[in-house]
């Protein structure tokens, strides 16, 4: 793959190029402004962005803003937005284009930089990845929190797992279940929810999403 | 006879002065009075409505300017300064809109919004209503004033006239009151110039209420100092050191010494950050202030400043943690200052409680010439003592050296 880095801090943009040139990428461009990461994202037009969301000039939210200008142009460009705190206005916004294609971490979730990679390929894909922080506070505390008592502890786990961003075979792995008890999990969370299935993984995840978030 | 001569222009002297409070304190009560006669005199008083209105409109724009010529006279006769107690204007500034707003209303030009702000102020001031009330008090001292100036016009008259005992006795009352005559202004202007208890209590409000806004933007901007020392600072390292650990886990099949290597990194970066973090808290509150109190927290800082420090303290007890604090990075400012810019070799720091103020001097032998210009840092800590009702003072002539005083009234 080829990967944009847009980050300000030497020390993390170093430590990030090192993490993902192991994994057999390659890091085509970096950027450490905002108005950089515009340029280089839509010069570049790499197969997967990860853009810091606090970034010079003004130590705000530029990376934030850069991703969703360069979307506005180039709908889908996948992008991997990093923080380091987690809030729900942003992925509130990151997801509101229903393009695909993007991301929102912690910092920390390097950490685990094999989960990390993953979901770094899974938004190149077009898919979704979002921070297990971010889903863990929707869940718990979101707009929709009551209406989830009616899932089982383990539809309430698919659902963390599928907002995550990850496919059902995925889901299926990390729980260590099988692709058709998941499906069969699926099938009746969604009925309680009253959310219609969709056949493509991504706008599923989507529309889970746009679930949570909604009051 | 040198007695006579002295007396004579102590007289001479007097004389003038009284003429000066009677020509500045009578004329505006005399228009009020020959409009007042006029009223009674001639029956119909709708008549004087217009004479009416333009002497009020005149007292009123005619006031401050004669409040201030009588302050003046004070001051230079008896050398007291009574002081005005004016409100002073707000800045009148450029909206973005392009119009100027001068704290009330905007107007199309600077010019016309600082007109429309001095009317408003004149208006709005409590000073303009005890200035209204000097001209009527002035008038009494005018007066009095004007008594040796009558003796004098009543001896012209008399000897004019070949009344030789009109003259003389005119003579004799203008000699001799006009040593004294103007005397009674002084006290009736120290009692009605200065400022009411009401106008005290108001210009409080008015300094208490910048302090507070000074603190609150000092405070908010501090507190983002911190988030973002540990936003760049220690969080980024410690996302870091994950970064490397997580790579060097990857690599340590493929390619152990550079997993090696990492570790070795994330390491280093463990202890630079936690040395970060000790700076960070350190700069926040220093350890040693809270556990050993101001002088000590000062040895320290003085052992930490590359330059010959010595400390001096007396009798210093325990004060209030705010108190100590500010006092403490006062000092440190000083000392940071002294280092950056006087080229000095040495430095004193003399910290005495003198109940009920803390007085810290900060003496360098470097080559002076510092100031504390708006908005710099010097200023800055004078505003940060303020809160405190602490003063600031700097001594510091060009070639050195610089002597700084910082006074805190403070309990132990």
């Amino acid at each position: 793959m080829r990967v944009l880095i847009a980050e300000d801090l030497y020390l993390l943009r170093d430590g990030m190029i090192r993490l993902i040139e192991a994994y057999g990428h390659e890091v085509v461009a970096t950027a450490s402004t905002g108005p950089e990461t515009l340029d280089a994202l839509l010069e570049h037009r790499p197969d997967v962005s990860v853009v810091d969301v606090r970034m010079p000039p003004d130590q705000s939210d530029e990376g934030l803003r850069a991703a969703l200008a360069a979307r506005r142009e180039v709908p889908g460009l996948p992008i991997l937005i990093l923080s380091q705190h987690v809030d729900r206005l942003y992925a509130r916004e990151l997801l509101a284009d229903g393009a695909g294609g993007i991301g929102y971490f912690l910092k920390e979730s390097m950490f685990d930089a094999d989960q990390f990679v993953e979901a770094l390929e899974r938004v190149a894909a077009g898919g979704t990845a979002m921070d297990p922080a971010v889903i863990a506070k929707l869940l718990s505390s979101g707009p929709s929190h009551r209406r989830l008592d009616r899932l089982t502890e383990r539809e309430h786990e698919v659902l963390a797992l599928m907002a995550e961003g990850l496919s059902n075979q995925a889901i299926a792995r990390r729980l260590f279940l099988s692709d058709s008890a998941i499906g069969k999990y699926t099938t009746s969370m969604f009925g309680k929810l009253g959310i219609t299935d969709d056949e493509n993984g991504n706008r599923r995840v989507l529309a889970v999403l746009a679930y949570l978030d909604r009051s | 006879m040198g007695q006579l001569g002295s007396w004579v222009r102590g007289a001479r002297a007097g004389f003038v002065r009284a003429a000066v409070v009677a020509a500045a304190g009578l004329p505006v009560p005399a228009v009020w009075i020959a409009i007042a006669a006029g009223m009674w005199e001639f029956g119909n008083p709708w008549a004087w409505t217009a004479p009416i209105v333009l002497s009020a409109v005149g007292t009123f724009l005619v006031s401050r300017p004669l409040c201030g010529f009588f302050r003046t006279l004070v001051a230079r006769w008896t050398g007291a300064v009574i002081p005005g107690g004016y409100r002073e204007a707000a800045p009148v500034l450029r909206m973005s809109t392009g119009y100027w707003w001068n704290g009330h209303s905007y107007a199309k030009s600077r010019k016309e919004a600082a007109e429309d702000q001095r009317l408003r102020m004149l208006w709005a001031d409590p000073a303009t209503r005890r200035d209204l009330r000097f001209v009527g008090a002035a008038a009494v001292a005018g007066l009095v004033a004007a008594v040796p100036l009558a003796g004098a016009g009543l001896a012209v008259a008399g000897f004019a006239r070949s009344s030789v005992p009109l003259g003389l006795g005119g003579l004799v009352v203008a000699v001799a009151t006009a040593p004294y005559a103007w005397r009674a202004m002084p006290p009736v202007a120290v009692r009605f110039l200065g400022p009411s208890h009401a106008m005290l209590l108001a210009g409080r409000v008015d300094e208490l209420t910048a302090q507070r806004a000074d603190t609150t933007v000092a405070q908010a901007a501090e507190i983002r100092r911190i988030e973002r020392d540990l936003h760049d600072g220690a969080q980024a390292r410690l996302v870091s050191l994950g970064l490397s650990l997580a790579t060097a886990e990857k690599l340590m099949e493929t390619d152990p010494a550079k997993a090696r290597e990492l570790m070795r990194e994330a390491r280093a970066g463990a202890a630079t950050s936690l040395s970060e973090i000790r700076d960070l808290v350190h700069g926040i509150s220093p350890p040693l202030l809270s556990e050993r109190g101001l002088v000590d927290a000062v040895r320290a800082l003085a052992l930490d400043t590359p330059l010959d420090v010595t400390v001096s303290a007396r009798a210093v007890p325990r004060l209030d943690a705010p108190i100590e604090s500010a006092v403490y990075f006062g000092i440190a400012e000083l000392l940071t200052n002294t280092v950056k810019h006087a080229r000095a070799d040495r430095a004193r720091i003399s910290i005495v409680w003198d109940a009920p103020h803390l007085v810290v001097g900060v003496e360098d032998d470097g080559r002076g010439g510092a100031g504390a210009p708006r908005g710099g840092g010097l200023d800055g800590l004078r505003r940060r003592l303020a809160v405190f009702d602490g003063t600031l003072e700097i001594i510091s002539p060009e070639g050195g050296p610089t002597h700084a005083r910082m006074t805190v009234p403070c309990e132990s």
